[in-house]
């Protein structure tokens, strides 16, 4: 039974094989690759062109990009956008202890510093340490 | 057009298509001289009417060497070439009603030795053409590229975009419905 199925499938195979011979046979072979050759001079790939568009296609897309950021930034400039305290209190661990001191000095120029909740027993910005220097900055904050 | 490279028998397809990435039309012609006969086979044995398989045979090569940037020699050239006729076909079959393969009246026209024996013999050739016509292309694709072509289901998977398992699976479908057919 097994036999009768390999040799099923080698009869096909063999069938498979002679299949289209003749028509290859008739083939003129060096006709066609002739004739392959002329057509591909005759039209020759469009190269050029294709480059073009795909330059052309960048282009579009990056005029898209920016064009959508710029109209992003207007928006969120428009309508407030993102709290400027937050990014103030972003900010503050950026900074060093000097940095923080010259901002609550402009503060206290700016603001009466009875509302600034500086820590008691402090009389002087001066005292403070870079982390309760934060702390006050993000006290004014809110 | 680039000065046409010195070439051997022995110059691998590969050497030939880079020559034709330079725009040596020599080495187009000589990839045609080498693989034309194979893709004419295949194209006959996928269904191709005997009157049209030269215009498709030139088809399939113009657009293979169109669109040779895409070969990276993920399988040989042939093999690649065969998929691209299997397309060429296909878009032929679309614009034009298929008509019947390899008819028996011609196909007994050149016989030679007994004609009774040949006749049979040619009758079952017809009837596995038709029975082929009858798979899915995929099948019918596999079949030929592997009991044709004798290529191995890696090879035919690469060219196929497929695994060799599925190519191994889509040949057995094929082998058992052509043999029901051809018995």
């Amino acid at each position: 039974m097994k036999g009768d199925a390999m040799n099923g499938d080698a009869r096909l195979e063999g069938l498979a094989k002679r299949l289209g011979h003749r028509t290859a046979d008739r083939l003129d072979v060096e006709a066609t690759a002739r004739k392959v050759v002329e057509r591909l001079r005759e039209q020759p790939v469009r190269r050029i062109a294709w480059v073009q568009q795909a330059w052309l296609r960048i282009a579009a897309a990056l005029v898209i990009m920016v064009g959508g950021a710029v109209a992003i930034r207007q928006n969120v400039v428009r309508s407030g956008g993102v709290h400027p305290a937050h990014l103030v209190a972003d900010d503050l661990t950026d900074l060093s202890t000097d940095e923080l001191r010259d901002v609550l000095t402009k503060f206290d120029e700016l603001i009466s510093t009875d509302s600034v909740a500086v820590p008691e027993g402090s009389t002087d910005l001066q005292e403070l340490d870079a982390q309760q220097l934060r702390a006050v900055l993000r006290s004014l904050e809110g | 057009m680039a000065n046409p490279l010195p070439r051997t028998d022995a110059a691998p397809d590969a050497d030939l298509i880079a020559a034709w990435r330079t725009g040596d039309e020599q080495a187009a012609a000589e990839l045609v001289g080498r693989h034309a006969r194979a893709l004419a086979r295949f194209l006959a044995g996928a269904g191709a009417p005997d009157s049209d398989v030269d215009d498709l045979v030139q088809e399939s090569f113009i657009r293979a060497f169109r669109s040779v940037d895409r070969f990276r020699g993920q399988c040989q050239f042939r093999t690649w070439l065969l998929t691209i006729g299997g397309n060429v076909l296909k878009d032929f079959g679309r614009r034009a009603a298929r008509r019947k393969v390899l008819p028996l009246d011609e196909a007994v026209r050149d016989v030679t030795g007994d004609p009774h024996e040949q006749a049979e013999a040619r009758e079952v050739e017809a009837m596995l053409a038709a029975g082929l016509q009858q798979l899915p292309r995929l099948q019918r694709e596999v079949f030929l590229l592997r009991a044709q072509q004798g290529l191995e289901y890696e090879e035919i998977a690469a060219a196929l975009a497929t695994t060799p398992g599925a190519a191994r699976v889509h040949y057995h479908h094929a082998v058992k419905r052509l043999k029901e057919i051809v018995k």
